[in-house]
């Protein structure tokens, strides 16, 4: 292997006139199937585990699931009257908006306080690994546990959170319990499980950025914003996308951690797309699998409409 | 007296069950190990493993009946799906002990035997028990026991405060107790108002005890009861977090000893006895005196429709080893649950005089699902728990919020 | 002395970041009856180990199972991620534009959705309850996620190295196995370690699809003590604390490699 690299800059353009040649088709047609072999095991896995699951949820959204027919399995075909009942319900407004700044606070928050500490811990500063290590703790804790441990912190009657306040005069905030703060407050907790991500994501991009950059900018004159702002940022810009991608992709879908604080409430007041899909099928004794159903594939759509967006954004990048 | 009769008890279902597991027919005991095999069994009860006594009993009634019993338990909340979706497969357990309101729903579902069709005898449990069970006149299943709301005291902070519980009659006289009890420093009233079926089980005793009906949510009855509520928390006689409470944290806080009155049911009373401090249960007033109407908790056993019927037999044998007098007995006392029949009432009170009030308590109880409501239930109980939400977390004035839930309710 | 300057605001921003994980540990030492003391301690004067105990008698079944679920996941996911990411990035298939995308999507499907899905299937082919019932389903999670970041990676592997080997005779699967895997190392620790910790840390899938099993993982453990009729918060704390340790020790051996790893896409260009 070590004298295949040593070789390479000779030989490489010599197998690409090969290729060229008169096999080129039989060629071509073998790679195709090499690679067809290479990705039979995640097709076979998505066609067993995405596609049936994802169908059934089509299914289930598509007709009109009583309990009785949902057990004998012939519901009839009902259209779209599910999603109809979905959007004509007082929840879905607020439910869509919470899901929007839910989604769009969360991550604003978690890249701006993650980029800001990426860029503290680039300059290291004595104990500055192991206090970098220490930030990623949050993330190591299961959703479950963390959820637990800000609900009881945001206790109104005997939390922590509200205890500190009292000292600077803050009357106790119902975090938890009043309409304009339950929002805000799982807001607050999913930032926070979201930072180490940001973090470790946004560093080793920093990482990678030159050092010399700096060097030159600094002996132009630019100060500590100027490098930021022209060195950093910009080249910063496709790991920035990366991570704004992935935090999208997993603040959309987010239902433990609201389940757990506040299952959505109180009333609807930080019910999300995510909490009352589940809410409608499974939150209540007779279960409305259509409904809860068609909400999940509203969710679907969304993840749908932001993955073609950044395909459009990726493009544009390249081109 | 007492050890000896319930030796006595003992002996006599040791030598009757085996009869009853070989009355099938003469040839059954065969046919029973041939059938016998594995059969399933489910339970709302993770707390109890297999070498609690909850679990031996059941492992022990399995044997009896001649089969393996493979005991599976779930979350409550999530039973009722699990056997819905278990049953679309064709996979629904022999044997399930499931919530009394969700009975209803299975029933709705068409996966549940009648227990007339099973040939269990009901005849001897509470009407209003085996109500919850009972669609159409027809039972789906055998209570193994109920449980219900009444309001747990403090006996410490009502004398600090000066008032006397046995004034506590009514609404008025309650709101006024807990006036004096935040006037003395400590705090009132906690109770379970969360968004879930538990926030509707703990408002319906005072939903119904101001003459409310379940059909008509926004009646001046519905807010009136609701308005209650919210005076207490706007005055801080609760506290705002018992829109998260559920009944095991309102629970918690009343064993804080800080709080008069803890809105709990009977199976918190082997907790009361570990809290430390006097406590004493009074029923919960109506608006206007009197003992409110409290809905009934607790399980059922039945059992769900297979295709192959010839299972039938054995599971019956388990669902009548599990409701026998005896096993009714230590169940109930595991459970801190009231019997369902006046014969086991009547034991469970002469062992534990405590038990008095709460079987009264249970003898006055309604079914959610009673009534014909049956499946409605749920589509009232949802937008019901939603607006006792808003309202007192001041999104939503009694009436706007009732109004709400009305409209969403009639909606289905 | 300026560096000292900022190892002081590191350290005030650590103990603030921290500060919840510092309280989960002063619950999990709190005694039940001084839960709802209010105003709450904020140190843990009179700790008790009941909780700690409470795991140790408990909990480490479930910490052994977690432990094996999390490992299968990780090596599931590498199965068929590690080729498929190699197909997509070099070997140019039809439809590969499709899948990047079709995956992309797969990664915002709520989990909660894939798990009812999940449970008919499972129900099905009677996988209900069972350890490794519940690797595969927990790595549905990771294998979307490890395919992007494999194709990203070996996308970035210059090619004169991949032609090179053919040259030498090797097949499409030898230059996979002992050029490109061995050169992605870094794509595989983090593929590892994320999969690892989404298994580690899932509940919905747990509590879906092996809540009645003897095979248990430890956020079912936790959810034991948040029962029906108890809350015993210092064992839920304390499970917590325990819980996180293997995760945490992973995660310090791992770092370095990981940021190698998720970066090594996003910076190709």
């Amino acid at each position: 292997m070590t004298v295949a690299r040593v070789d390479r800059p000779r030989r490489a353009p010599a197998a690409a006139a090969r290729a060229s040649g008169s096999g080129a088709r039989s060629l071509r047609r073998r790679r195709r199937l090499t690679a067809l072999a290479f990705l039979t095991p995640l097709l076979a896995y998505l066609a067993a585990f995405y596609v049936y699951p994802l169908y059934r949820n089509l299914d289930l959204s598509l007709r009109d699931y009583t309990v009785r027919s949902f057990v004998a399995g012939d519901a009839p075909f009902s259209g779209w009257d599910n999603f109809r009942t979905v959007l004509d319900d007082p929840t879905f407004g607020p439910a869509m908006r919470h899901t929007m700044v839910f989604t769009f606070v969360s991550i604003a928050f978690q890249y701006v306080i993650g980029l800001a500490l990426a860029v503290f811990f680039n300059r290291h500063f004595r104990l500055s690994t192991v206090l970098r290590a220490l930030f990623l703790i949050p993330w190591l804790l299961p959703l479950i546990v963390s959820a637990s441990t800000w609900s009881w912190m945001f206790n109104s009657e005997s939390g922590v959170v509200n205890y500190f306040l009292h000292f600077f005069g803050v009357a106790p905030v119902g975090w938890l319990t009043a309409p304009d703060w339950a929002l805000v407050s799982v807001i607050i907790a999913n930032i926070w499980i979201g930072i180490p991500f940001n973090l470790v994501i946004l560093y080793s991009g920093l990482q990678n950025i030159p050092g010399e950059l700096y060097e030159a900018a600094a002996l132009d004159g630019a100060g500590a914003w100027q490098q930021f702002r022209r060195i950093t940022f910009p080249l910063l810009r496709p790991v920035s996308a990366i991570t704004l991608l992935l935090g999208l992709v997993y603040t959309l879908k987010v239902f433990d951690l609201i389940w757990i604080m506040t299952k959505g409430g109180p009333g609807d007041a930080s019910s999300t797309l995510a909490t009352w899909s589940y809410q409608l099928g499974f939150g209540t004794l007779l279960p409305r699998f259509g409904p809860g159903a068609a909400v999940g594939n509203i969710l679907i759509l969304i993840a749908l409409v932001f993955g073609l967006l950044h395909i459009r954004v990726q493009r544009r990048q390249e081109a | 007296m007492k050890p000896t009769r319930r030796t006595l008890m003992a002996v006599a279902t040791a030598t009757l069950l085996p009869l009853t597991a070989c009355g099938g027919g003469s040839g059954s005991s065969g046919s029973s190990s041939s059938a016998g095999g594995t059969y399933t069994f489910w339970d709302p009860y993770p707390q109890f493993d297999a070498s609690s006594d909850w679990g031996r009993r059941v492992t022990a009634c399995g044997s009896a009946a001649g089969a393996k019993l493979k005991r599976t338990s779930y979350d409550t909340t999530d039973l009722g799906n699990k056997a819905l979706l278990a049953a679309q497969q064709g996979n629904a357990p022999d044997v399930m002990l499931v919530d009394n309101p969700v009975v209803s729903t299975l029933v709705e579902a068409g996966i549940l035997n009648k227990t007339g069709d099973l040939g269990l005898d009901t005849s001897s449990i509470q009407q209003n028990i085996i109500g919850a069970g009972t669609i159409d006149g027809a039972s789906y299943g055998v209570p193994i026991g109920a449980n219900t709301l009444a309001l747990y005291y403090n006996k410490k902070v009502l004398s600090a405060a000066g008032v006397d519980p046995a004034s506590v009659k009514d609404w008025v006289s309650l709101t006024a107790a807990l006036k004096k009890v935040k006037a003395a420093g400590k705090k009132g009233i906690t109770f379970s108002a969360i968004n879930t079926e538990e926030g509707s089980f703990q408002f319906l005793p005072w939903f119904w005890g101001a003459g409310g009906d379940l059909t008509k949510l926004d009646s001046a009855k519905g807010v009136a009861a609701l308005s209650l509520w919210k005076q207490w928390v706007d005055a801080g006689y609760a506290p705002k977090d018992v829109l998260q409470n559920t009944q095991t944290t309102s629970w918690q806080e009343f064993a804080t000893g800080d709080y008069a009155f803890g809105e709990n049911g009977t199976w918190q009373l082997g907790n009361a006895d570990k809290a430390g401090f006097p406590y004493g249960v009074v029923n919960i007033p109506g608006q206007n005196g009197g003992s409110a109407p409290v809905p009934t908790g607790g399980e059922f056993v039945t059992v769900p429709v297979q295709k192959d019927s010839s299972r039938y037999d054995v599971s019956k044998k388990i669902v009548g080893c599990l409701t026998s007098s005896t096993n009714l007995l230590a169940t109930d006392t595991t459970l801190m649950y009231v019997a369902p029949t006046a014969a086991v009432q009547t034991e469970q009170v002469a062992k534990n005089a405590e038990l008095k009030p709460w079987v009264a308590a249970v003898a006055a109880a309604r079914g959610r699902t009673s009534g014909g409501l049956g499946t409605k239930y749920p589509t009232i109980s949802q937008p019901l728990w939603t607006a006792v939400q808003a309202a007192l977390s001041g999104g939503k004035s009694p009436q706007d919020a009732l109004a709400a839930a009305q409209s969403s309710a009639q909606k289905g | 002395m300026k560096s000292r300057g900022y190892t002081v605001i590191g350290l005030c921003l650590t103990a603030l970041m921290l500060f919840p994980v510092y309280w989960m540990l002063n619950v999990s030492l709190t005694p039940q009856q001084d839960m709802r003391k209010d105003p709450p301690d904020l140190l843990p004067l009179h700790p008790t180990f009941e909780g700690y105990r409470a795991v140790l008698d408990d909990q480490l079944p479930y910490l052994g199972t977690s432990l094996l679920i999390g490992i299968g996941t990780v090596a599931l996911t590498l199965l068929i991620a590690a080729p498929a990411g190699y197909a997509l990035a070099r070997l140019r298939p039809r439809g590969g534009g499709a899948l990047e995308l079709a995956l992309l999507i797969a990664q915002m499907i709520p989990g909660i959705v894939m798990a009812m899905g999940f449970y008919g299937i499972f129900l099905d082919l009677s996988l209900l309850n069972s350890w490794w019932g519940l690797i595969v389903a927990d790595s549905t999670i990771a294998v979307p996620f490890g395919v992007m970041i494999f194709t990203a990676f070996m996308s970035g592997i210059p090619g004169e190295l991949l032609s090179a080997a053919r040259i030498d005779g090797a097949g499409t699967w030898r230059t996979f196995r002992s050029v490109v895997l061995p050169l992605s190392r870094n794509a595989i620790v983090t593929v590892s370690l994320f999969g690892f910790l989404w298994a580690w840390s899932d509940f919905v899938f747990a509590n879906t699809l092996d809540g009645g099993g003897s095979w248990k993982p430890i956020t079912l453990g936790i959810y034991k003590y948040i029962g029906n009729n108890n809350q015993e918060w210092n064992a839920i704390m304390a499970t917590a604390v325990v819980a996180s340790v293997p995760a945490a020790v992973l995660l310090v051996l791992a770092q370095r490699y990981v940021a190698a790893g998720v970066t090594a896409g996003a910076v190709k260009d």
